[in-house]
C-alpha cells in the first residue's frame, strides 16, 4: 500500500508533544525531524523494502500487517507486535533482531544494525504512523450474502409463456428458449432415433445399446416410445452403476485409505454398493445425504432392516484420504480437513475447507464455521484402516445394533474362552504328566532351536541375536545339558529375546515363583551400558522383578532402585535363581558361579505388581545406559517349585514308558485339535463391519490459529454454518451429526437442492447451469438459467427429492433431445453451447469406453462381483517404505474395479477417472498419445477384439453382412456405404496379407480382430452424440 | 507471451488473462481445452535461459554435513552435546549429540568447493555446479517433504513442477510426452510426485520404468508392420468420414493425431530407449555396460536422449520408498546410494556440456529434506530427518557454475545465510525457463493456484 494518506490529526497533536530520542547517530537527522518526517523518510521506506511484501496488501504471513496502523495494532497470530514506546517488549524488534530461531525476520537477509535502529527508534517515539487502513476487501459478510443469488430463498419460478409455442411445451424447454431468444440464439434439430437411444443407453447405463434394442425402440411407434425407453433404462440395474459412481466421484471413493502405506479397506466396497442400490431404488436425495452424514445416529431408531445400510452410508465421511499412521488424534486436522472440504464441496457447493487457516477470502464463511464443524466431526469416532505404525484396522462400526454386538462379542469371547480353558488344562496334564518338562518347559524349546540363526517360535527377538553352541550354558543342575545358547548383540535398547511361558505362574495364597537363568558377558564386549533381565506379565504390562548387568557389575531392582549386588568377569557364566512371594510382593535369591554364590534377601517386587508371571525379557534397558554389552543366556526356567541348587548334580533326560508316549500324543493330538479351533473362532467375524463412523464423545472444538493444531484459540460451539442459519447443537444431541444432516437437507437450505439438481444436469449435458458445480460461491461461476435451475431444484423437493423424477423431466426436453450437430450462426454467439442450442458431443469416459468394449465383445459380467481379493488382515505389514499395491483384473463393470489412491489403477488414471484424492466435480478429459497407445497395443483392447471377431464370424452371410454387423453392434449406427467399402477394402487387403502365414481359421479371426479393433477405437465409438 | 497469435490473444484479453485463461476454458467445460492443443509449444514471460529441465530426485533425505555441506567444526566438537529445540516435529528442548560427518571432504576444481568423498566424479565436475547450502523446508515427513519438494505443498494433491512447465510452455516434440519420468519406483506419495490433479491430464508424467519395456504398450502386438499400418489408414478413413459431419469438433481431430503421434512414438520413443549407437566412450562416461536396461547410469544416458529429442521435463529419481538414503540406522548405506548416482550425473553434466547442451539445460538435484547433524545417542551411527538446513545443487541453463550459495551454521543444522526455500528452488527453475511463478496460475476450485502457492522467491545471486 504506497498510497499517501489523508494527515491523520492524531498525529499532528502527538508531534507536538512528541520528544525525539535518537540512538544512533546515523539516523537521518532524526533528532530534528517531525514524527511524521522521520516516518516517511526513515520507517516507511524499511517496512515496504523488508516487510510488506509478506505483510501487507498482498500477504498476510501470520496474519499481521504491517502496511497500515491499524494493521499492524490488531497484531499477528503470536499476539501484539508493537508496543509504541517500548522498543524491548516489542516483537517487531525480537524478530529482526533474530533472537528466536523460530522467528527471524526478514527470513532472507538481517536488516543492518542501523535499521534495527530505525525502527528501535521509531517504537521509542510511540510508533507514529499516519497510514490508515485500506478498505478494500473481498470477503463477504454474512449480511451481504443473502443478496447473493445462490444463499436466496429457493422459490417456484413462473414458466415463461412463448406466444409461438403451446402452453403444453415442457417446462424445461420453455426456461432454454427464452434465454435463446434472449441470445438471438435458435436450437438446431432433434436428433434421430439411433442417436438417441445411444445417447440415453450411455447416459443411464454407460453401455452402448444392442441392436435388438435399438431394433425394438425403432419399431416402437407410439407417442412415448422415449419415455418408455427412458423408463426401461431406469429400471435396469447398470442405472446405478452409472449414476452411482458420478457420486462416488464427488464423494472421493477409494478402496484404499491413502496414507503413505495406503492400506486397503476391505469394507469400502459396501459403501460403494450401498450408493449403487440407493440410486437404483432411487432413494430420496434427503434421505441419502442424511444417511451419509448420519446414518448410524438414524439406524438406532430406525427398523432393524435398515439398520446395516444406515450404517454403510457414513462410509461417505470416512471414505477420504486419511493421514494418520494409527488410530490417534494427532493427525486427524488432516483427515477433518478432507472431510469438512468434501461435506462442503459435494453437498453445499461451498469450499467450506479455504477457510481452515483463515475466514473465507470471499465467501461467508469464517473461520469459526470451520471449527463448529470440526467440534462435529471431532465429537465422532471414526474406523480406522490401518497404517505404518498401527497395522490393524479398528473401530469399524458394526453392521448389527450395539446391543447385538456385544450379545456376539461376548458369545464369541465366551467360546474362546471355553477353548482357552480347556487347552490350558490339557497343557498342565501334559506338563504333569512328563517328566522332562522342566522348569516351564524342556529347556523352553531353546534346544530345537537351529543354530546360526535367530530364536524363533516360541522365542520372539529382536536386533542382532543368534542361536549358538557358544552360548551353552556349562550348567546342567536344572535342565539337562544342551547343545545351545542364545547369544545376544549390541544394539538398540530395544532389541532382545522374549519368552512367553505358556501356564504363567499367577498369585496363589502361600504361594511362591521360582525363576532361573544361566548368563555370561561375552568377553569381547566393548559396550559399557547393561542389560537386563524382566519377569512379569505380559510385554512390561505388570513388572514382578528385573535384575540388570553390565560386563562387570551385577544389579537387582529393589522397589524403585538399583543395588549393585556383586561384580561379575566377562566370560564366566553365572547363574541366577530367584523366589518371589507374591503375598507380601518380597523377592530373594543368589547370583554366582557354584562356589561362589552372592545372596540377597528381602528385596521389593514392582509396587504395582499384579501377582502374575508369565513373561521373561532380556532387552537393553538396564541399570547403566548405553549400548548394552553383548551376552549369552541359557537355561531360563519359571516354576511353582523350588529349582535344585547350582552343583547338584547334573538333571539327565528320562527315558519313557510307551503308554505314557502313548497318552502324551494323544493329548498332543487333542491340544493341536483344540488350538485350530481356537485360531479359527478368533479370526471368524463375529458380524459384518463397515468402514464408516459412530458417535463419539461429544466435544467442541478450538479455533486453531493459521489452521495450525498446536496453536489453539477460542473454543467454537458446534454449530451450523452462520450463512445457513448458525443454528447450535442442542445438548444431548451426541456429536450434532444428525443436526448437520438436517441442516443440508432441511427444505429452506438454498444450496443442497441446487447443487444436486445442477450436478444431475452436467452429468446429462456435460455443463452445468452452474458451470463450477462445487463452488457455489462468489469465486464459481453465476446460473446461465437461474430461472430453471430453481425451477428443477423446487421441483425436485416438491417430489419427494426423486432423482429419477429428474432424469424424466430431463431427457422428455427437447433440449436433452437436439441432435449434436454445428451451425455456424449460433457457433459465433455461444461457441461453448452454454444456451443449449445443440447437444454438446462428449467423449466416452473410461468406465464407459472399458465397459462398452466387454459389453460388445460379449466378456462383460454383469453380476456385482464379491469382496476384492485382497490379502488377509494377518499378513498386513505396509509400511511407507513398502506401501500397499495391486491391480485385479475383472470383467466386471468397471465401478467395480479396485480403486487405489496413491498408485492408481493404471488404467483409470490414463483415461482421466476421477483423482480419489478429492472430492471431483467434474472429470477433466484429455485426449493423449499415451491413451492411444493403450488403444493401439494393450493386451485388453487386442483380447476384446479377438472375441468380439469371435461373434462377427458367426454372423451368417458375406463379409458385407458381417461387416454391417459389426458396425452397427460397435457404433450403434447403420455405416454409410463409404465407410462399408472402406471396410469391405480393409478386410480383403488384410486377408490377402496374411494368406501366406497361417491357417484359414487363424486368418478369418485376425482380419475380424483387425476390423473390431479399428470399430473400438475409431471416434465413433468413443465419442457420443 | 509475445509469440501468441492473434486468436489466442484475443482469447485470453476476454478471460482474466495470463497462462490461466487455458485452465478457466477448461474449468468451465468449454471446448478450447481441446480446440488450443495444450501442448503446443509456447513462450513463457520473459527470455527463458534454460529450455528444459533434468531433475535429479534422491529418495529419503541426503546428509548435507557429508555431501555438500563441509561443517569442520561438527568434526571437532563431535561428541559434544547441544541443545535443540524442536526434534521432528515435536515442540521443545531436547539434549543431542554432536556426531561428525562420516565421510571427508576435499576441494574441488577451480572455484575450489567443497564436495565429499562421496561424490568425486561430481567434484571434478563441479566448476559447472552452483551448490545451494542452505535448503530448508517445512516437513519432517517423507511424505509430505516428498510432495511438497515436488509439487509445492506438503498436504494435498497438487500438480507436478514438471506438470507446471508442460502446462505454461508445452512441448516441440509431439512425438514424445513433455513430461517424462524415469524411476525404478515411485519415492513416498508414490505417482501424485509427478501427477498433473487438476492441470490437464496430458500435462501428468509420462513414468517410465527402467528395464527392457520402459513404455507399456508402446510396442505393436503385430509382428507385421504393414498390418497396423493398414490399421490406422482404416481408422484414419472412418474417422474422416465421421469428422465430415462434424467438423467443428476440434476434440475429435485431436483424437485423430493423438493416433498419429502415438504411432510415431512407436518409432521414436523405442529408438530413444535403445543406447547401441552409443560410442564406448559415452556409455563409460556414465559408468554403464553395454546392454544396460537400468540402473541411474541407463536412466541420465537415456534422459540425454530425451532432452535431444525435445522432451520438456525429465525427473529421474533413483530409488523408491524403500532402502533409500533414509539412513537411520547408519549413514554407511549413503555410501553405496552415492556410489550409484555420482558417476552417472557428473557423466550427464559431461556429457550435456561436450554437446553444446548444457547452456539450455536446466540441471537440478535435490532430496526432500537433510539430515540431523546430531543424535539422541551420542557416537550412533544413523542420522534423523532434518528440514531446516540442507543441500542442493543446480547446475547448467542459466545458472552460474563453480559457486557455493548459501550458509548454515558451524554445524549445519540451522541456515545461516542467504537460505533457499523449496519454494524458492521451484521459483528459480521457472524463472529460467522463462516463467514468472507469480503468473503462471491455474483458476481450479474457486481461486488461481501456482506451483509456489503464495510463496517463492526467485534466487537472482545465482544466476549468470
Amino acid at each position: 500500500m504506497l498510497l499517501q494518506s489523508p494527515r491523520n490529526t492524531s498525529i499532528w497533536n502527538f508531534l507536538v508533544t512528541a520528544v525525539a530520542i535518537c540512538l544512533t547517530s546515523t539516523v537521518t537527522n532524526c533528532s530534528a525531524q517531525s514524527d511524521e518526517d522521520f516516518f516517511e523518510s526513515n520507517v516507511r521506506p524499511l517496512l515496504v523494502k523488508h516487510c510488506q511484501e509478506c505483510h501487507g496488501e498482498k500477504k498476510q504471513e501470520g496474519s499481521l500487517r504491517l502496511d497500515s496502523r491499524d494493521g499492524w495494532s490488531r497484531g499477528g497470530d503470536r499476539g501484539q507486535t508493537i508496543h509504541p514506546g517500548q522498543p524491548e517488549k516489542s516483537l517487531l524488534i525480537e524478530a529482526v533482531k533474530y533472537k528466536d530461531s523460530d522467528l527471524e525476520m526478514p527470513p532472507s537477509k538481517q536488516l543492518t544494525e542501523q535499521e534495527i535502529a530505525v525502527l528501535e527508534t521509531w517504537i521509542k517515539r510511540g510508533a507514529p504512523d499516519p497510514r490508515t487502513e485500506s478498505t478494500t476487501t473481498t470477503a463477504m459478510s454474512v449480511e451481504e450474502a443473502k443478496k447473493f443469488w445462490a444463499f436466496q430463498p429457493l422459490k417456484l419460478p413462473a414458466i415463461p409463456q412463448d406466444a409461438d409455442h403451446p402452453k403444453s411445451q415442457n417446462p424445461i424447454d420453455a426456461f432454454v428458449l427464452a434465454q435463446l431468444k434472449k441470445q438471438k440464439l435458435s436450437s438446431v434439430p432433434s436428433a434421430d432415433r439411433r442417436t438417441l437411444i445411444r445417447r440415453a443407453a450411455f447416459d443411464l447405463t454407460g453401455l452402448p445399446p444392442t441392436p435388438l434394442e435399438i431394433g425394438a425402440f425403432l419399431n416402437d411407434k407410439s407417442e412415448d416410445a422415449f419415455e418408455s425407453l427412458v423408463e426401461r433404462l431406469l429400471d435396469s440395474p447398470a442405472y446405478g452403476e452409472r449414476w452411482g459412481r458420478h457420486w462416488l466421484d464427488v464423494a472421493r471413493y477409494a478402496d484404499t485409505a491413502g496414507d503413505g502405506s495406503d492400506y486397503p479397506v476391505r469394507e469400502a466396497y459396501k459403501y460403494r454398493n450401498w450408493v449403487i442400490d440407493a440410486f437404483n431404488n432411487d432413494k430420496p436425495f434427503n434421505e441419502f445425504i442424511r444417511e451419509q452424514i448420519a446414518g448410524d445416529i438414524l439406524a438406532r431408531d430406525g427398523s432393524p432392516e435398515e439398520y446395516a445400510d444406515r450404517v454403510t452410508a457414513t462410509g461417505f465421511l470416512a471414505i477420504g484420504k486419511r493421514y494418520g499412521y494409527q488410530a490417534s488424534p494427532t493427525y486427524q486436522y488432516l483427515d477433518f480437513a478432507d472431510v469438512i472440504d468434501s461435506v462442503g464441496r459435494s453437498m453445499l457447493g461451498l469450499s467450506i475447507g479455504c477457510a481452515r487457516c483463515h475466514d473465507h477470502k470471499y465467501d461467508p464463511v469464517s473461520a469459526k464455521d470451520y471449527y463448529a464443524l470440526y467440534g462435529i466431526m471431532q465429537s465422532t469416532k471414526w474406523a480406522f484402516p490401518g497404517g505404518e505404525e498401527q497395522k490393524r484396522p479398528a473401530h469399524f462400526p458394526p453392521l448389527v445394533p450395539a446391543k447385538e454386538a456385544a450379545r456376539l462379542d461376548q458369545a464369541k469371547q465366551e467360546t474362546l474362552a471355553r477353548l482357552d480353558r480347556e487347552i490350558a488344562g490339557l497343557k498342565r496334564e501334559r506338563a504333569e504328566l512328563n517328566p522332562n518338562f522342566l522348569a516351564g518347559g524342556a529347556d523352553l524349546g531353546l534346544e530345537s532351536q537351529k543354530p546360526g540363526q535367530p530364536p524363533g517360535q516360541p522365542w520372539v527377538s529382536a536386533g542382532p541375536i543368534d542361536v549358538t553352541t557358544e552360548a551353552q550354558s556349562p550348567f546342567d543342575h536344572i535342565h539337562p545339558k544342551g547343545k545351545v545358547g542364545v547369544r545376544l548383540g549390541s544394539g538398540q535398547p530395544t532389541d532382545g529375546l522374549r519368552y512367553v511361558f505358556e501356564n504363567g505362574l499367577r498369585a496363589t495364597p502361600g504361594g511362591q515363583m521360582h525363576f532361573t537363568v544361566d548368563f555370561r558377558t561375552v568377553a569381547a564386549a566393548e559396550q559399557k551400558g547393561a542389560f537386563r533381565f524382566y519377569l512379569g506379565r505380559g510385554v512390561i504390562q505388570s513388572l514382578a522383578v528385573q535384575c540388570s548387568a553390565t560386563a562387570t557389575e551385577f544389579a537387582i531392582h529393589n522397589g524403585t532402585e538399583w543395588e549393585t549386588i556383586r561384580k561379575l568377569t566377562p566370560g564366566t557364566w553365572y547363574t541366577l535363581q530367584l523366589t518371589i512371594d507374591p503375598d507380601t510382593k518380597m523377592y530373594s535369591g543368589f547370583v554366582g558361579t557354584a562356589d561362589d554364590l552372592t545372596v540377597f534377601n528381602n528385596k521389593s517386587t514392582g509396587a504395582n505388581w499384579d501377582g502374575v508371571a508369565d513373561c521373561f525379557i532380556c532387552d537393553g534397558f538396564g541399570f547403566v545406559e548405553g549400548p548394552a554389552c553383548a551376552r549369552d543366556i541359557d537355561n531360563v526356567g519359571l516354576q511353582s517349585v523350588a529349582f535344585n541348587a547350582p552343583g547338584t548334580g547334573p538333571i539327565l533326560p528320562r527315558i519313557m514308558e510307551t503308554a505314557l508316549t502313548e497318552r502324551l500324543k494323544k493329548i498332543d493330538g487333542r491340544i493341536n485339535n483344540l488350538t485350530a479351533k481356537r485360531q479359527t473362532t478368533a479370526a471368524s467375524i463375529a458380524y459384518p463391519l463397515a468402514y464408516g463412523v459412530t458417535e463419539g464423545s461429544p466435544v467442541n472444538a478450538r479455533l486453531q490459529k493459521r489452521g495450525e493444531p498446536h496453536r489453539l484459540g477460542e473454543e467454537i460451539p458446534r454449530r451450523n454454518l452462520e450463512v445457513l442459519g448458525g443454528d447450535l447443537v442442542a445438548k444431548g444431541a451426541g456429536s450434532g451429526r444428525l443436526d448437520l444432516a438436517n441442516w443440508i437437507t432441511r427444505p429452506d437450505n438454498p444450496l443442497t437442492a441446487r447443487v444436486f439438481v445442477n450436478r444431475v444436469w452436467q452429468w446429462h449435458f456435460g455443463r452445468g447451469l452452474v458451470a463450477t458445480p462445487s463452488d457455489f460461491g462468489t469465486r464459481g461461476e453465476p446460473p446461465t438459467h437461474p430461472e430453471l435451475l430453481d425451477w428443477l431444484a423446487a421441483k425436485f423437493i416438491a417430489s419427494g427429492w426423486s432423482v429419477k423424477s429428474l432424469h424424466r423431466w430431463i431427457m422428455s426436453s427437447k433440449t436433452y433431445q437436439l441432435a449434436s450437430a454445428d451451425d455456424r450462426g449460433n457457433s459465433a454467439i455461444d461457441p461453448n453451447n452454454r444456451f443449449h442450442w445443440r447437444y454438446a458431443r462428449r467423449p466416452l469416459d473410461a468406465e464407459s469406453t472399458r465397459d462398452a468394449m466387454l459389453a460388445v465383445s460379449g466378456n462383460l459380467d454383469r453380476e456385482v462381483p464379491l469382496a476384492h481379493p485382497f490379502p488377509p488382515v494377518d499378513t498386513w505389514g505396509f509400511t511407507i517404505h513398502n506401501p500397499f499395491h495391486a491391480v485385479y483384473d475383472s470383467n466386471h463393470r468397471s465401478v467395480y474395479l479396485m480403486v487405489q489412491r496413491n498408485q492408481r489403477h493404471p488404467y483409470l488414471a490414463l483415461f482421466d477417472a476421477a483423482d480419489p484424492n478429492q472430492s471431483v466435480a467434474k472429470r477433466q478429459p484429455t485426449t493423449t498419445p499415451t491413451q492411444a497407445l493403450f488403444l493401439m497395443n494393450s493386451p485388453f483392447v487386442h483380447e476384446q477384439s479377438q472375441d468380439f471377431a469371435k461373434r462377427i464370424i458367426t454372423v451368417t452371410g458375406d463379409d458385407r453382412a458381417k461387416t454391417l454387423w459389426a458396425f452397427e453392434t460397435a457404433h450403434g449406427q447403420i455405416p454409410e456405404e463409404a465407410e462399408v467399402q472402406e471396410a469391405l477394402n480393409f478386410v480383403s487387403a488384410y486377408r490377402q496379407q496374411l494368406s501366406k502365414a497361417s491357417s484359414q481359421n487363424d486368418q478369418e479371426k485376425a482380419v475380424w480382430s483387425a476390423l473390431a479393433r479399428v470399430l473400438f477405437t475409431s471416434n465413433q465409438f468413443l465419442y457420443v452424440d | 507471451m509475445n509469440n501468441i497469435g492473434t486468436t489466442r490473444r484475443d482469447f485470453l484479453s476476454r478471460a482474466s488473462g495470463g497462462f490461466g485463461a487455458i485452465a478457466l476454458a477448461g474449468m468451465l467445460g468449454e471446448n478450447i481445452a481441446h480446440a488450443e492443443d495444450p501442448l503446443k509449444p509456447r513462450a513463457g514471460h520473459h527470455a527463458p535461459k534454460a529450455d528444459r529441465v533434468i531433475f535429479l530426485y534422491s529418495t529419503g533425505g541426503v546428509s548435507q554435513v557429508d555431501t555438500f555441506n563441509h561443517r569442520p567444526q561438527l568434526t571437532k566438537d563431535h561428541g559434544k552435546s547441544i541443545t535443540a529445540s524442536r526434534w521432528l516435529n515435536t515442540s521443545g528442548e531436547f539434549k543431542r549429540f554432536l556426531i561428525k560427518p562420516r565421510y571427508n571432504f576435499e576441494q574441488h576444481g577451480q572455484s575450489g568447493a567443497w564436495v565429499s568423498e562421496l561424490f568425486p566424479h561430481l567434484g571434478s565436475v563441479i566448476d559447472d555446479v552452483c551448490v545451494l547450502n542452505a535448503m530448508h523446508c517445512d516437513s519432517d515427513g517423507h511424505d509430505k517433504a516428498t510432495l511438497a519438494a515436488h509439487t509445492g505443498s506438503a498436504q494435498f494433491a497438487r500438480p507436478s513442477a514438471g506438470s507446471w512447465v508442460s502446462y505454461g510452455l508445452g512441448t516441440v516434440n509431439q512425438n514424445m510426452p513433455s513430461f517424462m519420468v524415469l524411476a525404478p519406483s515411485a519415492p513416498y506419495a508414490g505417482t501424485q510426485t509427478w501427477g498433473s490433479d487438476f492441470l490437464p491430464a496430458c500435462h501428468q508424467g509420462t513414468h517410465v520404468l527402467p528395464g527392457k519395456e520402459p513404455l507399456p504398450n508402446v510396442r505393436p502386438q503385430m509382428a507385421e508392420g504393414g498390418l497396423q499400418q493398414m490399421e490406422l489408414n482404416l481408422r484414419n478413413k472412418l474417422n474422416e468420414i465421421h469428422f465430415k459431419k462434424r467438423a467443428a469438433d476440434q476434440m475429435l481431430n485431436a483424437r485423430i493425431r493423438s493416433f498419429e503421434t502415438a504411432f510415431g512414438m512407436q518409432r521414436e520413443a523405442p529408438e530413444a530407449f535403445d543406447l547401441s549407437g552409443e560410442t564406448a566412450a559415452t556409455l563409460g562416461l556414465y559408468g554403464i555396460e553395454r546392454d544396460t536396461t537400468a540402473g541411474f547410469g541407463w536412466q541420465c544416458l537415456v534422459a540425454r536422449r530425451l532432452a535431444e529429442r525435445g522432451v520438456r521435463f525429465l525427473e529421474l529419481i533413483d530409488v523408491g520408498s524403500s532402502n533409500n538414503w533414509d539412513s537411520h540406522g547408519n549413514m554407511g548405506d549413503h555410501a553405496k546410494l552415492a556410489k550409484a548416482i555420482d558417476q552417472p550425473i557428473a557423466g550427464l553434466l559431461t556429457d550435456l556440456k561436450q554437446r553444446g547442451m548444457l547452456d539450455s539445460t536446466l540441471v537440478v538435484w535435490t532430496t526432500e529434506f537433510g539430515r540431523t547433524p546430531f543424535h539422541e545417542r551420542a557416537n550412533h551411527a544413523g542420522r534423523e530427518h532434518h528440514k531446516h538446513c540442507f543441500s542442493s545443487w543446480m547446475a547448467g541453463g542459466g545458472v552460474k557454475g563453480g559457486i557455493v550459495h548459501g550458509k548454515s551454521d558451524e554445524y549445519g543444522i540451522r541456515t545461516a545465510e542467504d537460505s533457499v526455500h523449496t519454494h524458492d528452488l521451484h521459483a528459480t527453475m521457472l524463472h529460467l525457463l522463462g516463467i514468472d511463478h507469480e503468473r503462471l496460475t491455474f483458476r481450479h476450485a474457486g481461486r488461481d493456484f501456482r506451483l509456489t502457492d503464495v510463496h517463492g522467491r526467485v534466487v537472482d545471486q545465482i544466476i549468470s
